[in-house]
């Protein structure tokens, strides 16, 4: 690999954007907006260039630096992207963007604004592609202060109470996180020979009693499942959703909710297997629970943002039981949810935010009959709906079906219980639709409202692509999840006595695996 | 052991002539003020470059740390008195630059008080010295001296603005206390001596080498004794339970003076209690690694829930250092192995404090003690350079990864959990969520809320004023908080070795 480090590149191009958009003399308040469109792009530039240079088939990780920090602490900079974490690069390094041009509106303190969104960017990045556990770590709970900012200064009414719940939820979390993390780099520097090793290969090669490993796997867990997050950790994420400002849901819902899943796919299922395969079928009761509790309070939602909040709720569940069914394609399928949910819950939030600045109201009562007035808004809204029920040929149901399948297969009837929550998904988005869209325009203030506007239609045009493109023609994407999946699963055999469904399992894919070897 | 060595104590040597030079200043010139300061700030920088001329002798040498100064005729002076080791350098440059920040950041107050400016910094200077007494004393009466010199010099500092009740009242509450806690160390250093036969840290007949050459079978006044002086350092750095004059001293002095004596006496007086636990009873350490845990588990406790009450800025603050005490103190449990997590955690928190407090004073107003969280309200527009400070020192004090902070943390609880405390170690994280929660409140009054004019008589329409020489402490202390959080590295090997002998 040449010596350039893309992958340190990648975190620190937002932060030069950051401070890029601070510099801008205060004279000249009109440059923030494109100015933070601009320096946003080049993230995106290089997340493509990352795909693309991306070597599919390769479950290994790529792209790998390695810079020791600490020899004794067994501190490195160590980054590198496999095939789950390329695509959540890329899905964050899209989304920014795009919440960024939806911010156009803010008025009170849009420098800061921007400079948070940017900050919390790298951030991101720098979840899905470290791979020591401290670094990781400091970008997991580094983000969220930008977002405290996000919420708190430019939230709703209820914006203090939201985003001090955010924070306080999410840190407690966190602290077990970082206990854990502490206690696993104790043990893993018993490995290396150091006093400590925080990095992930290292874990690895670490052996892990069975109590030891669900200790961990809890530690690691509560963290994840509060920012998934899982029934029933999730009651931070509707107050924030719903006071967050539309830039802040977007991301929110996007990108920082995947970090819990991601975390379970990365850290729980490689380190603490045994952990993993007994409390499988725990997890994967959790995930059904919220998928159905999700749905089924979505409906009776009054206030849209929040419909949509809760439905998140939901369909992270199926994530989460996606990935708890051990099989091939249920990790395969929650990898591709992720990204699909990340796009049209992102839309859905992106929408909702638009009729909020026109009409200051997110009451579901407050519309009706709209889409006389507005008939694109309502075409964009009811397919992003439909994507995000699993309309087939959209990236809702790619995302949905394979997880379906991969837990059938081994969680069968929590699978059943999971497919209802398809149904609940069409009724609470489509009964939505209904009241705020069709009917007669019975309320005076909404027959000025405007349709959507060039810039609108811009932002929302790629998201739109891109649901379709992986709802018609997912197999690139799932040529670069399949083979990093298959080695999670490979481990998990390797080191217990569970035996993964071998449905639907690519044997060439199995040969790759064993000539690599191990992750790194 | 050599008796006519300057280097060992340079430093306060340097300090204690810069603090004659001063009152002659104040004396043969009677109006300018400026000169004090630059001659203290030489002086204070000097007594860093020694420090670090120190550790590099030690380094030539390939010795881990020399003894000197002792006196064969005199039985209580058979031992030497002062000892040069990488533990007590390192606390000499932290402590010194510290002072100097101090300065910086007490300048606004110095210029205010007229003539008896020259005394204030004369104080400075003492304190400096009697501060770094305290971490390179061999013997525990040449400690206990040094305490004294500190801490006398900081009672006057608390009442510096006589005029003023609280002032006053936190003057006396702070020498009362301090009194009693002095009194508690050097009763054990007494009942040390009863048992030991030694106050000498160090050398053939000091404590240390007792326990080495003698099997103690019923160690019960040297516990007692150890204990005594625990309580007394536990006084001095403010850890639970013995903690309630530091929200009424740090509420009540005046606003200018609270960084550097909250901050100075945090430094040294953990720097003496390794002194006393890892110097002079490492042998005990089972038994009193037990008695510094419970310490750190209530410090945290009683820290992170009293601050989250408080509405003023410096009792909030105040409360938080008895938290941070706590987080401190379980680098303790770890033995020698924790030293190194000590250092990093004080040496950062101490300039992060003393920033927190200079914003604070900023607010507050230089002489005036009270810092109500209304007073902050809005700050962010008022003047945003103070509230974006603020919120970086706050971020660094709540542990937030890339800064100093969160090093100092994980340092600490990585040392504690390889001792084995896992219990203290998640008890200790949990409180840092706690923490979190008061610091960004903090952060919400500046940042989302109003100017509250009306709800807060005392508070000043025109928009906090700082000047240069507080802004420069400011930026130290934010550039300390983000330079040792993004490059911890380099402290981190330093600290390493900066263990005492």
């Amino acid at each position: 690999m040449e010596s350039f480090p893309v992958l340190t590149a990648l975190i620190v191009l937002p932060f030069i954007g950051a401070l890029v958009v601070s510099l801008l003399p205060a004279r000249r308040p009109e440059l923030v907006y494109p100015v933070s469109i601009g320096v946003s792009l080049p993230s995106l530039a290089m997340a493509l260039w990352l795909l693309y240079n991306f070597t599919s088939g390769d479950p290994t990780f790529q792209f790998v630096e390695d810079v020791t920090l600490s020899e004794s602490l067994g501190i490195g900079w160590v980054l590198g992207v496999d095939g789950i974490s390329i695509l959540l690069v890329v899905l964050t390094a899209v989304i920014v963007p795009i919440a960024i041009a939806a911010s156009k509106s803010v008025a009170d303190r849009q420098k800061t604004f921007m400079v948070s969104l940017l900050v919390l960017t790298a951030g991101m990045f720098g979840v899905f592609v470290a791979l020591d556990l401290l670094i990781f770590f400091a970008f997991f709970e580094i983000v969220l202060i930008p977002m405290y900012m996000l919420i708190g200064i430019w939230g709703s009414e209820n914006r203090l109470y939201a985003s001090m719940k955010f924070v306080l939820y999410t840190a407690i979390g966190s602290v077990f996180l970082l206990a854990g993390i502490i206690v696993m780099a104790v043990l893993a520097g018993d490995t290396a020979g150091t006093t400590t090793s925080f990095d992930f290969r290292v874990m690895l090669d670490t052996q892990l009693s069975t109590t030891a490993q669900l200790w961990l796997f809890a530690a690691f867990g509560i963290a994840f499942a509060v920012k998934v997050p899982l029934f029933p950790f999730h009651t931070w994420l509707p107050d924030a959703h719903t006071e967050a400002p539309t830039a802040g849901s977007i991301i929110l819902a996007a990108v920082l909710l995947k970090m819990g899943a991601y975390g379970f796919l990365r850290f729980n299922l490689t380190l603490f297997p045994q952990a993993s395969v007994d409390l499988a079928e725990v997890m994967g009761i959790l995930a059904v629970i919220g998928i159905l509790y999700g749905a089924a309070v979505a409906i009776v939602q009054p206030d849209v943002k929040r419909l949509v909040a809760y439905s998140s709720v939901s369909h992270l569940g199926f994530i989460i039981l996606g990935i708890f069914a051990l099989t091939s394609q249920g990790l395969q399928g929650s990898v591709i949810q992720m990204v699909s949910h990340g796009l049209t819950t992102g839309a859905l939030f992106l929408l909702v935010g638009m009729i909020y600045e026109r009409r200051h109201t997110r009451k579901i009562a407050d519309y009706g009959g709209i889409a006389a007035v507005m008939p694109l808004y309502a075409g964009f809204f009811l397919f992003m709906a439909f994507a995000s029920i699993g309309l087939p040929g959209l990236s809702g149901f790619v995302g949905e079906f394979t997880i379906l399948v991969g837990s059938f297969l081994t969680l069968p009837v929590l699978a059943i219980a999971a497919a209802f929550g398809v149904v609940l998904a069409a009724i609470y988005m489509l009964w939505a639709y209904e009241r705020m869209f069709t009917g007669r325009l019975d309320k005076p203030q909404n027959e000025n409202l405007k349709d959507l506007g060039l810039r609108e239609i811009a932002i929302l045009v790629p998201l739109v692509l891109l649901v379709l493109w992986i709802g018609l023609y997912p197999k690139p994407a799932l040529d670069r999840i399949g083979p990093s999946v298959e080695l999670i699963l490979d481990r998990i055999e390797l080191t217990t006595d569970y035996a993964a469904p071998e449905y639907g399992r690519a044997d060439e894919v199995a040969d790759v695996r064993l000539e690599a070897g191990q992750h790194g | 052991m050599d008796n006519a060595a300057f280097l060992p104590i340079a430093p306060e040597v340097i300090a204690l002539v810069g603090a004659m030079v001063v009152i002659l200043l104040a004396v043969v010139l009677e109006r300018p003020r400026a000169e004090w300061g630059v001659v203290a700030g030489v002086a204070l920088a000097a007594a860093v470059v020694f420090s670090v001329l120190q550790w590099r002798e030690l380094d030539s040498l390939d010795v881990a740390g020399e003894l000197f100064f002792s006196a064969k005729d005199f039985p209580l002076l058979r031992e030497p008195m002062v000892v040069m080791d990488r533990y007590s350098a390192f606390a000499g440059a932290v402590l010194y630059s510290l002072m100097l920040v101090g300065l910086f950041s007490a300048w606004g107050l110095i210029t205010r008080v007229g003539t008896r400016g020259a005394e204030f910094v004369t104080l400075v200077l003492l304190a400096a010295a009697g501060l770094h007494i305290m971490t390179l004393a061999a013997n525990l009466v040449l400690l206990f001296l040094g305490l004294e010199i500190a801490s006398i010099s900081f009672y006057v500092m608390a009442g510096f603005t006589r005029d003023r009740v609280k002032s006053d009242e936190a003057s006396m509450k702070y020498f009362l206390l301090g009194s009693l806690a002095s009194a508690l160390f050097i009763y054990g250093v007494a009942l040390a001596f009863a048992g030991t036969g030694s106050t000498s840290v160090y050398g053939a007949g000091g404590i240390r080498e007792f326990f080495q050459a003698n099997i103690v079978k019923e160690p019960g006044v040297l516990l007692i004794g150890l204990s005594l002086m625990i309580v007394g350092l536990a006084f001095k750095v403010s850890a639970a339970p013995f903690h309630q004059w530091a929200p009424d001293v740090y509420q009540g002095a005046p606003g200018g003076a609270v960084g550097m004596m909250a901050a100075g006496v945090k430094v040294a007086g953990f720097a003496a209690l390794g002194r006393v636990l890892i110097g002079a009873f490492p042998s005990q350490i089972d038994s009193w690694a037990p008695v510094v845990a419970v310490l750190a588990g209530v410090s945290v406790i009683v820290g992170v829930l009293f601050a989250a009450v408080q509405t003023d800025v410096k009792r909030m603050l105040a409360y938080s250092g008895v938290a941070h005490a706590g987080y401190i103190l379980t680098a303790f449990v770890a033995g020698q192995a924790g030293i190194p997590a000590m250092w990093f955690y004080v040496a950062t928190y101490a300039f992060m404090l003393l920033g927190a407090f200079t914003v604070a004073a900023a607010v507050s107003g230089p002489r005036r003690g009270a810092a109500s969280f209304d007073a902050f309200a809005g700050l962010s527009v008022r003047s945003p350079e103070l509230a974006w400070a603020m919120m970086f020192l706050l971020l660094g004090l709540g542990g937030i990864p890339f800064t100093a902070g969160f090093i100092g943390k994980v340092s600490v609880f990585t040392a504690a959990a390889d001792a084995g405390y896992g219990w203290l170690v998640v008890l200790a994280l949990v409180t840092t969520v706690v923490g979190l929660y008061f610091y960004l409140r903090l952060v919400a009054t500046m940042f989302m809320r109003q100017p509250v004019a009306a709800e807060a008589p005392g508070a000043d329409e025109a928009p906090p004023e700082l000047p240069t020489t507080g802004r420069v402490a400011v930026a130290v202390a934010v550039g300390v908080t983000f330079f040792f959080g993004l490059v911890p590295w380099p402290l981190l090997d330093i600290v390493r070795d900066a263990l005492p002998l």
